[in-house]
C-alpha cells in the first residue's frame, strides 16, 4: 500500500512537471493583422516615361502670328457650323480649371480663356461649348486623335510637345515650386532624396522630379488633386509642379505650404491639333485681346492674385 | 437465457470483463502472458460451443441483436443529421448567404449612392444621403453575420477580414470626400474617386468572393440533405436478411413455421424500411425542389441584380468623370449583356408571379440600355448638363434612376418569391422526416426485443 501511494506520488509530480512545461505557451492573437496597405487614387504609379521634355530645350516655341479672321473652309469656320467648341479641360485643378461643387460649374482662368475663345467664334460662350475632362496623361492623344479642338489644361510648351501639337502664344508664365506639409523642413527637391514626390502622369514636372540630382522616389498620378490626396493622407512627402496648381491645392488645406524659388518656367499655351495653323492664329489673335484689353488682369486678380500676388500678362513675340 | 448467456462460451460473457480480474487472480502467471492468451481460450471455448446446436443458437441471437442494436444507433442517427442538415439549410445556411450577397449588394450600392449626389449640384439630396446610409447600416449588419459564421473556414475568414477592414477606411474616405466638398474644394471628388477604386478593386472583389464561398456551401448542403443513406440503407437491408435466414433455418430445425419474436423483429424492420424510403423519398424530392426553384434561381437574380447596380454605379461615374471615365464606360457595356442575360436564364426557371416580375425587368432594363445610350450621346454630343439631368431625376418616369429603381424592385420581388419557395420546399422536406429518427430508435427496439425473445423461446426447448 505504502509502496502504491509513493508511485501515485511520483506520477502526480510528473504530470505537474509536464503540464507546468509544456501547456502554458503565449496567450494567442485572435485576429492578427499584418502591414496595412493605405487606400490609394486610381491609376498609381512610379516613374513615368519622360516624354513631355523641359521648356528650355533647344528649338523655337514661339507660335504663329495672330489672324482673327474666319475664312470658309477654315478649321473655325467648320467649328462654327458644328455648333460647339469642344475643349479638354481640368476638373481637378483649384483656381485653373476645376468643378464648383456648389453650382456644378467649370471654373476658374483657364476655363475663361476656353470661354473667350468660343465668345470669338460664336459671338457667346454659352451653349457653345462642349467641356471634356482629361487626364494630364492624355492631352497630347485627344489633340491627336482630334477628340477635342483644343486643350486648355495648364498646358506647358515644350519642344518634344511641339514634334505631336502645336500651341498657342503663351498666355500664361508659371513656374514649378514645391508643395510640403507646413511642418516640413524641406525646401526644394535637393532635400528630398529618396523620398516620395508627386506629380501628374507625363507633366513637365514630373520629368523634373525624375531628372533631379538627388533622386526624390517619383509618385505619378492621373489628376493633380490625387497628389493633393495623398500628401493629406501622409503617403508622399511633398507635390512638385507650376507654383499656380501648388497654390490652389495650398488654398483647400491650411496645413500645407509652397515653398522654395521657382526652378523651372512653364509658358502655359492652348494646345491645338498638329496642322491646324489657321485656328493657333486665330487662338492667337483671341489672346492677344484677352492680354491687351484687361481680360486677362480681371480674370488673374479673381483667381491667382489673391494667392500668388498681382502680376501682369507676358510678352509675347512669333516667328 | 441468462444460464445459457453466462456460459464460457459465449461470445458477450467474458471477454470485456477479463482483463481486470486476470492478472490479480492468478498472482503466478505474468498479467502479460494471461492477457494475451485471453482471446484465444475465448475464440476456441466460442467455436467448440458454436458447433453444438444450444451455443449456435445464441451465437445467432446475439448476433441479431447486436445488428439490430447497430443499426438502429446508425440509422437513427443518420436520419437525425438529415434532419438537422435540413433545418440548418432553412433556418441558418441560406439566410447567411442572403447575409453575404446583401453586403455585395449594398455596397455596390453604396458606391452609386455617393456618386449620385456628387452629380447633384449643391447641398446633398437627403435621400440620396439617406440610402448611403441605410447601404452601410445594412452591409455593416450582414458582415457581422458572415463573420459568426465564418469560424473555421479559412476562405470565407480570410474574404471577411478585407471587408472589416476595409469598409471603415472607406466610409472615412467617403466623409473626408463630403467635407471637402461642402467647402467648395474639387480635391473631394479625388477622394471620392479613391473611395470608388478602393470599393472595386479590394471591397467588391472580396464580397463576390464571399458570397461565391457561401453559395457553394448552400449548395454542397443541399447535396448533403438531398444524398441517400447509403451505410445505414445496406445495414437496414443486412439486417432484415439475416432476420430472414434465422427463421428459414429455425423452421428447418424445428418444423415450426412462425417464431412470433423474429417476425415482430421482421415486421418492425420492414416498417422502417417502407417508411424511411418514402420519407427519404418526398425528403429528397423537396430539398432538390428547393434548389431548382428556390436557391438557384435566386443565385441567378442575384448576380442580375449586383451587375444592374454596377451598370449603374459605371453609368454615374461616368458622368462624375466626366470625359475621363472610358473605363467606367466600358465597364457599363460589359454589364448590360450580362444583366440581360442573366434575366433571361432567371425567366427559364421561374413561373407565375415570379417570372412576371423578372418579365417587368427584362423590359424595364431594356428601355435603362437605351436611355442609356441616349445620356451617353448627350454627354458625348456636349449636352453635359441634359445627360446629367437624364441620368439622375428620379422624376422622369422613364428615366435612368426611375428605370433603375424599378429593375432593382422587380429583382428584388422575384428574389423573395425565390427564396420563399425554398423555404416552402426546403421546411417541407424537413416535415417529411418528422418522428423518423424516434421512429427508427423505436422500432429498432422493439426489433432487438423480438429478436432476442425469439431465439429465447427456442432455447427453451433444450432444456
Amino acid at each position: 500500500m505504502i509502496r502504491h501511494r509513493r508511485i501515485a506520488a511520483a506520477l502526480v509530480a510528473v504530470a505537474l512537471l509536464v503540464a507546468g512545461c509544456g501547456s502554458a505557451g503565449t496567450p494567442v492573437d485572435p485576429a492578427p493583422v499584418g502591414a496595412v496597405r493605405p487606400p490609394e487614387p486610381a491609376n498609381v504609379s512610379g516613374a513615368d516615361k519622360i516624354n513631355a521634355g523641359a521648356a528650355s530645350a533647344n528649338c523655337d516655341t514661339r507660335s504663329l502670328s495672330p489672324s482673327s479672321a474666319i475664312t470658309s473652309g477654315s478649321t473655325m469656320a467648320a467649328i462654327r457650323q458644328r455648333g460647339r467648341l469642344i475643349a479638354g479641360v481640368d476638373q481637378t485643378t483649384y483656381l485653373f480649371g476645376f468643378l464648383n461643387p456648389a453650382n456644378g460649374q467649370l471654373e476658374g482662368f483657364d476655363i475663361e480663356i476656353v470661354k473667350q475663345i468660343a465668345d470669338a467664334i460664336f459671338g457667346t460662350w454659352v451653349g457653345h461649348v462642349q467641356w471634356t475632362t482629361i487626364p494630364s496623361s492624355e492631352r497630347e492623344n485627344v489633340l491627336r486623335s482630334h477628340a477635342v479642338d483644343i486643350v486648355v489644361r495648364t498646358y506647358s510648351i515644350t519642344c518634344a510637345r511641339l514634334n505631336d501639337v502645336d500651341f498657342s502664344s503663351t498666355y500664361y508664365v508659371a513656374g514649378q515650386r514645391l508643395l510640403v506639409p507646413s511642418n516640413s523642413p524641406a525646401t526644394s527637391l535637393a532635400d528630398l532624396g529618396g523620398k516620395k514626390v508627386c506629380a501628374a502622369k507625363s507633366s513637365t514636372s514630373m520629368a523634373a522630379i525624375q531628372q533631379a540630382p538627388s533622386k526624390p522616389v517619383p509618385v505619378s498620378v492621373s489628376n493633380w488633386s490625387d497628389c493633393l490626396v495623398l500628401l493629406q493622407q501622409g503617403q508622399v512627402e511633398a507635390i512638385s509642379t507650376d507654383d499656380v496648381i501648388l497654390a490652389g491645392m495650398a488654398k483647400q488645406d491650411p496645413n500645407v505650404q509652397v515653398v522654395g524659388a521657382r526652378f523651372t518656367q512653364e509658358n502655359y499655351g492652348v494646345g491645338i491639333p498638329k496642322g491646324q495653323d489657321d485656328m493657333v492664329r486665330f487662338v492667337n489673335s483671341v489672346l492677344e485681346n484677352v492680354r491687351g484689353s484687361g481680360v486677362w488682369q480681371q480674370n488673374y486678380n479673381a483667381w491667382v492674385a489673391p494667392v500668388l500676388g498681382p502680376a501682369g500678362p507676358p510678352s509675347v513675340s512669333y516667328q | 437465457m441468462t444460464s445459457t448467456a453466462v456460459r464460457p462460451g459465449a461470445p458477450s460473457g467474458p471477454v470485456p470483463e477479463a482483463p481486470a480480474p486476470e492478472p490479480a487472480g492468478e498472482p503466478g502467471r505474468s498479467g502479460l502472458a494471461g492477457l494475451l492468451e485471453l482471446p484465444v481460450t475465448a475464440w476456441r471455448s466460442v467455436t467448440r460451443s458454436v458447433r453444438r446446436s444450444p451455443g449456435r443458437l445464441t451465437a445467432m441471437g446475439v448476433g441479431l441483436v447486436v445488428l439490430v442494436v447497430v443499426f438502429g444507433v446508425v440509422g437513427t442517427f443518420a436520419v437525425q443529421s438529415k434532419s438537422d442538415t435540413i433545418t440548418d439549410l432553412a433556418d441558418h445556411r441560406e439566410p447567411l448567404t442572403a447575409a453575404s450577397q446583401e453586403i455585395y449588394r449594398s455596397l455596390s450600392d453604396a458606391d452609386a449612392a455617393s456618386a449620385n449626389a456628387f452629380l447633384v449640384i449643391g447641398a446633398e439630396p437627403p435621400e440620396l444621403r439617406a440610402r448611403y446610409d441605410l447601404d452601410i447600416a445594412r452591409a455593416g449588419a450582414a458582415l457581422a453575420k458572415a463573420a459568426s459564421d465564418s469560424e473555421g473556414y479559412a476562405d470565407a475568414a480570410a474574404k471577411v477580414d478585407v471587408l472589416s477592414q476595409n469598409l471603415p477606411v472607406y466610409t472615412g474616405i467617403i466623409e473626408r470626400a463630403r467635407a471637402n466638398n461642402l467647402q467648395g474644394f474639387p480635391v473631394g471628388a479625388s477622394y471620392l474617386r479613391e473611395a470608388s477604386n478602393l470599393m472595386r478593386t479590394v471591397i467588391l472583389p472580396a464580397a463576390a468572393d464571399l458570397y461565391n464561398i457561401d453559395t457553394g456551401r448552400l449548395s454542397a448542403e443541399q447535396d448533403d440533405a438531398s444524398g441517400f443513406p447509403w451505410f445505414s440503407a445496406v445495414l437496414l437491408v443486412a439486417v432484415i436478411a439475416a432476420l430472414v435466414v434465422t427463421q428459414v433455418y429455425l423452421t428447418r430445425r424445428t418444423n415450426r413455421l412462425l417464431n412470433v419474436g423474429l417476425v415482430v423483429a421482421t415486421g418492425a424492420m420492414a416498417v422502417v424500411l417502407l417508411w424511411g424510403a418514402v420519407a427519404l423519398i418526398i425528403q429528397s424530392t423537396l430539398v432538390s425542389a428547393g434548389r431548382d426553384d428556390g436557391s438557384h434561381p435566386v443565385d441567378i437574380l442575384v448576380r442580375a441584380r449586383s451587375a444592374a447596380v454596377q451598370a449603374r454605379a459605371d453609368e454615374l461615374i461616368t458622368l462624375v468623370a466626366r470625359g475621363d471615365g472610358v473605363t467606367y464606360e466600358d465597364d457599363y457595356k460589359k454589364l448590360g449583356p450580362l444583366l440581360t442575360g442573366y434575366l433571361a436564364q432567371a425567366h427559364e426557371l421561374m413561373t407565375g408571379k415570379a417570372a412576371e416580375q423578372i418579365a417587368i425587368a427584362q423590359n424595364t432594363s431594356n428601355t435603362w440600355l437605351q436611355v442609356h445610350k441616349d445620356i451617353r450621346a448627350k454627354d458625348d454630343s456636349g449636352n453635359y448638363g441634359d445627360a446629367v439631368r437624364e441620368a439622375v431625376d428620379p422624376t422622369a418616369p422613364d428615366g435612368a434612376a426611375a428605370s433603375f429603381a424599378k429593375v432593382d424592385q422587380a429583382l428584388v420581388t422575384a428574389i423573395d418569391i425565390g427564396r420563399q419557395n425554398f423555404l416552402d420546399s426546403t421546411s417541407g422536406a424537413g416535415d417529411a422526416l418528422t418522428l423518423l429518427a424516434p421512429g427508427v430508435a423505436v422500432l429498432s427496439v422493439i426489433a432487438a426485443g423480438g429478436a432476442t425473445i425469439g431465439i429465447r423461446d427456442r432455447l427453451r426447448e433444450y432444456r
